[in-house]
């Protein structure tokens, strides 16, 4: 160990020049943070000001809150807002549900074969770009015969209108998001199953526990703290729409606006289409903020009940 | 040992399960690559079907004389691959000095790196900073320059790092390397795995990123993959303007089929690398998982 006494100034200045090697490794690598994540933050200051891109960030003139009573009075504030929160509360429930189930049925596999492959095929939607997505979104439910519609007539019911049924889209972005996102979880879930002492298992088959048995009373409780650490991180991402993948399947179809604008999506049609950057920075600052309380709501839960799994 | 019948009718459950996920998952895939191997007037006709009656490769003999998709498969290859390797090279440097004991700075350091993933700017400032600030827009950099550092691949970097034994480099050092030689010789040889790993994934980002592409480029020249397949979706007439019209080939423009056939070419790579890259990736993530 170091001598805690010697850690002043001049000893770390003194470090620092003994390997230079050290720390230049780190510089290009906090370049990139300064740049690409620190000099944005200083462009908060638009939320603050009638931005005029001639005039630059520190030319324009401020407008106070102008900018923020202007989003929070809009009628599209609560929609945007709702439509955040619902789908990602959607997304989260039912893929941490479909994750754990398939996670759980893994864990009851022996066959090496057949658990091999079948995870291959359940992880490969992950590596797709959400414009792939959309394509097959696209493809699936657009158009003016969507095949899915051949589909359900042949099953004997109404043939559905989707790019109009803006109901809908809640529901159909849920179960993309588990066909894309759970075999991924439940990787991570398996990872903790694998974790679980084997010896606990062997005592329950000694006991005589049936199989339903030891998934209710062993690998689930024990996989608990697992599942809330996952929720909680998600948690606490839940200000942020994922604007990847809903403006890859959505697009700039407004007739689907009412259930599926983001605050993601609203901010960057504003940027693009309307201009307006104050009001879009303004309401991309809101985002940032309530994200913020929520990672650090988000942590203190997680800290409580398990502190190995916080993040800070 | 003897299975009860509880027992087995609950394996049963389980494969059925997996089965039924499984092919839910792969369905998708399946109709699309067979409906970029079905005729143009079947998939008006019928939809997409796992059973074509008229196969046809017609959209692949037009997609051969699209000139717009071989300037995006390059474009997508040259980010692909300079900025996977650049990525990787500053992760990994910057991941050992965070993760080095020595590092008197370590604390500082983190929490320089961590900050931005709990508080960022948003876009509209980010959008600000490339294009007025550095002037990226319309150029390649603007598609390489912004995903070279990904917070959460430097933190699965740092925490294999700190898995490293400290003697290995001790030992090292007294032996007279260097900073440079102890990193390049000693570090790097024995991080391979987690180095393929966090490669691989950042390969993947700059594969399907489109997100840098949609708010800086608006040259069709350096229209990465992804970006010409995103036309498509939002408008049938793309795929027909992807094919000059020299090469008509039969009477009916195979406009779906095309947008299939793109679609396989997009992901084809990511299909064909996919059995080998898996378990990297699962590797990966699980060691990250353990303590991310």
């Amino acid at each position: 160990m170091p001598n805690v006494r010697k850690r002043g100034a001049g000893y770390k200045l003194q470090q620092i020049a003994r390997n230079p090697f050290l720390y230049g490794m780190a510089v290009p690598g906090l370049l990139f943070f300064l740049i690409f994540s620190y000099f944005p933050i200083y462009g908060i200051l638009i939320a603050f000001k009638n931005y005029d891109f001639s005039k630059g960030i520190t030319g324009s003139e401020w407008v106070g809150f102008r900018n923020f009573n202007y989003f929070f009075t809009s009628d599209d504030f609560w929609i945007i807002l709702r439509n955040t929160l619902l789908l990602n509360v959607l997304f989260i429930v039912f893929t941490t549900l479909a994750a754990v189930l398939i996670a759980l049925m893994f864990n009851e596999i022996r066959n090496k074969y057949f658990k091999r492959i079948s995870q291959s095929l359940i992880f490969l939607p992950y590596f797709m770009s959400w414009i792939v997505i959309g394509m097959l979104v696209q493809s699936f439910l657009g158009g003016e015969s969507p095949p899915v519609n051949a589909w359900i007539q042949n099953l004997g019911f109404e043939p559905v209108n989707w790019m109009f049924e803006s109901a809908l889209w809640p529901w159909i972005l849920t179960i993309i998001r588990v066909w894309q996102g759970a075999g991924y979880l439940s990787i991570i879930f398996l990872a903790a199953i694998t974790g679980i002492s084997e010896d606990l298992y062997e005592a329950a088959r000694i006991d005589g526990a049936s199989k339903m048995q030891i998934m209710l009373r062993i690998t689930l409780p024990l996989l608990v703290p697992t599942i809330s650490i996952m929720t909680l991180l998600s948690v606490g991402r839940i200000f942020n729409g994922d604007f990847a993948m809903i403006y890859a399947i959505i697009g700039d179809n407004s007739l689907l606006y009412p259930t599926t604008d983001v605050i993601d999506t609203f901010v960057f049609r504003s940027m693009r289409q309307l201009h307006d950057f104050g009001m879009s920075s303004a309401v991309g600052l809101f985002q940032s903020v309530m994200g913020l309380i929520f990672v650090i709501i988000a942590n203190a839960v997680t800290r409580k009940m398990s502190k190995e799994s916080a993040l800070f | 040992m003897k299975q009860t019948l509880s027992d087995r009718l609950f394996s049963i459950f389980a494969y059925a399960v997996l089965i039924l996920f499984t092919l839910f998952c792969i369905l998708p895939f399946l109709l699309m690559v067979i409906g970029s191997f079905t005729e143009e007037s079947e998939l008006i006709v019928n939809g997409y079907t796992l059973f074509p009656k008229a196969f046809s490769i017609d959209a692949y003999k037009a997609l051969l004389h699209s000139d717009a998709l071989y300037n995006g498969y390059g474009i997508t290859i040259i980010i692909t691959v300079a900025g996977t390797i650049t990525a990787l090279c500053i992760s990994a440097m910057l991941a050992y000095s965070l993760a080095n004991k020595r590092n008197v700075l370590q604390t500082p350091f983190l929490l320089f790196c961590y900050l931005p993933m709990l508080f960022s700017g948003g876009i509209i400032p980010f959008y600000i900073v490339v294009s007025q600030w550095l002037h990226l827009q319309n150029t390649i950099w603007a598609l390489i320059l912004p995903l070279l550092c990904q917070p959460f691949l430097v933190f699965l970097l740092v925490s294999f790092f700190r898995t490293v034994p400290e003697e290995l480099e001790e030992a090292a050092r007294i032996d007279g390397a260097n900073e440079m030689r102890v990193f390049f010789q000693i570090i790097l040889p024995i991080s391979k795995p987690i180095l393929a790993s966090v490669g691989l994934f950042y390969a993947l980002y700059y594969w399907n990123d489109w997100y840098m592409g949609l708010m800086f480029i608006d040259n069709e020249k350096l229209f990465p993959l992804q970006l010409i397949l995103r036309r498509m979706v939002s408008n049938m007439e793309a795929a027909k303007n992807l094919i000059p019209a020299s090469a008509a080939i039969s009477t009916v423009a195979p406009t779906y089929g095309v947008r299939m056939a793109t679609t396989v070419l997009t992901i084809g790579p990511i299909i064909l690398l996919y059995p080998m890259l898996q378990k990297y990736f699962v590797k990966g993530l699980t060691v990250g998982a353990v303590k991310g």
